[in-house]
């Protein structure tokens, strides 16, 4: 039966049988005392035991490992294949894309540029510290992301998955140390329900740093109980921006695909797209590609709410006389909207193209969303050039249409060094 | 005229037939609200073909923050609360008196019972404080209507007032005279960390009544209704049997209410005569069956100002000639890291 933890040797909690959307595993029930053991655990032995691993091993062992994951023919990814799709409520071949979006940007070529970064890391505070990294909901292999710099930085790390999909996390962890067992004792990815204040009191008090996914509330609430250690990567919003030099049909192809992968839930999901040039061939184009994919990949169960909001969308475009490409509810949605303004869709693959008068109109039109804002896919040298000042708008990740989704592992996700947000000291060169 | 055709049926139902109303409801927004009448015939729909009101055409509630949907001009401007980034729903609510008439055939018997008077608490901003709340349009309408002398609003700048919330029900307790609270849920919550904070605790003469309304949507924290039910026992004696739940919003005119004063279910709302409500799935907007979960659709004849034929944001489960509610919180889950709307509402 799968576990919901992969924990060092002498930390051993009950396991119960648990299910979660008709899936039977086996989960570790966790207690104050015992969490605060394995915290001191990894802090202690975790350290001493990652000092020792020559970086080219744990690259190797790290390239290994993210190679049986992209691999649908592994042990690993035929245990988990079954089950991980409806615990993230996305389609087989959906979760597949984004595995392979989120795992490919963390292969060797971005994992060796990252590790020289920590190779060349100085502080005046050096130290490796124990971390907890409180995964976000649903949204599959997420944990490999802050993992990699971590584990380059030395510092021991409790992984906890959310309650919603509490397989991945332990199955990579696993399947890392198996290749490597000298990080045995520095590693644990394990998962509890958050916000039990008597529960994680002790494990807090021993942690000396929380990086954590969450909504505003989560985050606060952390931060109440662990002062000054915590570091939020809170929700944030993507778009794109196409000027009259790139061409739609082939941008609409790279574009589509940034907004399809995770059924559009990511904070790297394209939620708007501006143009100078026509709107209409894109949208058409954008359309036909989001058919194409959701044959290709098809959406998960369709969420009651979003779909709530996708009918208002549709509504009201509708209404107003937009045009809006008929295509069914489940393939995606794609309004040419007029007005000149930014705003989050309800989800579900939809997205609003706005054609603008220059460029240069849209900084200020996204100057209420500066700090809510993650990544802008680019199609044209003039929306190229204006990357400076969309940078002080807060957006951390640019990139090709069909290549947003797939960060390297040395983002700067919410525009912060990954080392950075790990220990709390900003990166100097030598 | 359609309106007072409309003011005549709510008082009365019995003068005049639903569906013929609903017809000519339709026919009067489309004739008079131009974009309406362009998606009609767009979507090859005119009131001469309309056989049922189930044919007519929704308008999504989230028109209401981007165009003008009005039959005329004058009356009153509601608009619901908006953000920096997210803008409020405009309701041009050009007949006011049909809606002091929704309030008044469903208030008194859904909150008040016998009482003709009733000193009321309203944890509500006042017509002064908040000029363009649907809710303080009505809030002010029943203490007009119904409230005694010493009545009182008990909000300020920062929220719920909890020292004059609190002088308030201790004279009550004194006199023995049975109060009716209005709150929303978060404002009902506001006061009663008040309380808990200052340790006090009320017993509210028997025959107290709490009217509730909201605390599922667009806030930080979602107030449990159990939770809420057990404290409002605990602090101030009111039983689960009193307190009255209403459901109601901006783009709309008519309210619904659970009839737990008369024995009946404190999660379903009911439609009033003059509005008819259907659920329907998200997907296909067909009309789904008794116990789906599904967008809530309202046909209200007294929202003849603007849209009588809704198609709201909330999700429901229709249950006999009710529905219930089924908070947003559904789907949560599944959110991921993206900033959606749901979240922007919450901030």
């Amino acid at each position: 039966m799968v576990h919901d933890a992969a924990i060092p040797a002498g930390i051993e909690p009950v396991y119960t049988a648990a299910e979660r959307q008709g899936i039977y595993y086996s989960a570790a029930m966790w207690t104050p005392d015992l969490l605060e053991l394995l915290a001191l655990d990894l802090q202690i032995s975790g350290r001493d035991s990652l000092a020792q691993i020559p970086g080219r091993a744990l690259l190797d062992a790290w390239c290994e490992t993210l190679a049986v994951f992209r691999d649908p023919g592994s042990a690993e990814r035929q245990t988990l294949d079954p089950v991980l799709p409806r615990l993230c409520q996305l389609s087989p071949a959906g979760l597949e894309a984004g595995l392979e979006s989120v795992l490919g940007g963390v292969d060797r070529d971005s994992a060796s540029k990252l590790q020289r970064q920590a190779d060349g890391w100085t502080s005046e505070n050096s130290r490796s510290p124990l971390v907890i990294l409180s995964l976000a909901a649903n949204l599959p292999a997420l944990a490999v992301q802050p993992l990699l710099p971590a584990l380059l930085l030395r510092c021991p790390v409790i992984l906890k998955s959310p309650s919603s999909e509490p397989l991945f996390a332990p199955a990579f962890v696993n399947a890392l140390t198996e290749r490597l067992p000298a990080l045995k004792p520095a590693l644990a990815a394990i998962t509890w329900k958050g916000g039990d204040i008597s529960l994680e009191a002790p494990l807090f008090s021993v942690a000396d740093r929380i990086l954590a996914y969450g909504d505003a509330e989560t985050v606060a609430d952390l931060e109440s109980r662990a002062p000054e250690r915590v570091f939020a990567y809170g929700p944030k919003t993507s778009l794109a921006l196409m000027s009259d030099q790139a061409e739609p049909t082939i941008v609409a192809a790279g574009l589509a695909r940034d907004i399809a992968l995770f059924d559009q839930r990511g904070c790297l999901s394209i939620q708007a797209v501006f143009t100078t040039d026509d709107p209409n061939p894109l949208a058409r184009g954008i359309a036909v590609e989001l058919d194409r994919l959701a044959e290709r990949w098809p959406p998960g169960p369709i969420d009651p709410v979003a779909a709530a909001g996708v009918q208002q969308v549709r509504m009201e475009a509708a209404l107003r006389g937009l045009t809006v490409a008929d295509t069914p509810l489940r393939t995606g949605t794609v309004v040419i909207e007029p007005e000149a303004r930014f705003q989050p869709g309800p989800g579900l693959r939809t997205v609003r193209i706005h054609p603008l008068a220059s460029m240069e109109q849209l900084p200020e039109i996204l100057m209420d969303w500066s700090g809510q804002l993650q990544g802008a896919a680019l199609a044209g040298d003039s929306a190229w050039q204006l990357c400076p000042r969309l940078t002080e708008l807060g957006i951390s990740h640019f990139a090709a249409p069909g290549e947003l989704q797939t960060p390297d592992a040395t983002w700067h996700n919410g525009g912060v060094h990954p080392f950075t947000a790990l220990t709390g000291d900003e990166l100097r060169d030598d | 005229m359609i309106v007072d055709q409309v003011l005549q049926f709510i008082r009365d139902p019995t003068s005049g037939e639903f569906e013929e109303l609903a017809r000519e409801a339709f026919a009067f927004q489309y004739e008079q609200i131009e974009t309406y009448r362009r998606l009609c015939q767009r979507s090859e729909i005119a009131p001469k073909t309309v056989a049922d009101w189930r044919q007519v055409p929704a308008i999504p509630a989230l028109a209401f923050k981007s165009l003008d949907l009005a039959v005329g001009d004058g009356g009153e401007v509601f608009r619901s609360s908006g953000t920096t980034t997210e803008r409020p729903s405009v309701h041009r609510h050009v007949f006011p008196d049909l809606y002091r008439a929704t309030i008044d055939q469903t208030f008194p018997d859904a909150v008040l019972g016998d009482f003709p008077s009733i000193p009321i608490l309203s944890l509500i901003p006042d017509r002064h404080q908040a000029p363009e709340s649907s809710l303080a349009f009505m809030v002010d309408h029943v203490l007009r209507r119904w409230g005694a002398e010493d009545s009182l609003t008990a909000f300020g700048r920062s929220g719920v007032d909890p020292r004059r919330a609190r002088s308030f029900l201790a004279a009550r307790q004194r006199d023995k005279r049975p109060v009716l609270i209005l709150a929303t849920a978060f404002a009902m919550d506001q006061l009663l960390d008040a309380l808990d904070r200052l340790g006090l605790r009320f017993r509210l003469p028997v025959g107290s009544v709490v009217f509730e309304t909201g605390g599922y949507k667009g806030r930080s924290r979602e107030v449990s209704q159990q939770s809420l039910l057990t404290r409002l026992q605990q602090s101030l004696a009111v039983p689960a049997e009193r307190v009255v739940r209403e459901y109601g919003m901006t783009e709309l005119t008519s309210q619904f209410y659970t009839a737990v004063r008369h024995g009946g279910d404190p999660d379903l709302f009911l439609p009033p005569e003059w509005v008819r409500v259907r659920i329907l799935d998200p997907e296909s907007l067909a009309e789904t069956a008794p116990g789906e979960t599904g967008l809530i659709a309202v046909f209200d004849l007294a929202n003849l100002s603007s849209a009588v034929h809704l198609l709201t944001e909330d999700l429901g489960r229709a249950d006999g000639k009710g529905f219930r509610l089924i908070g947003r919180a559904a789907g949560a889950e599944l959110r991921g890291c993206s900033l959606t709307v749901e979240e922007l509402s919450r901030s």
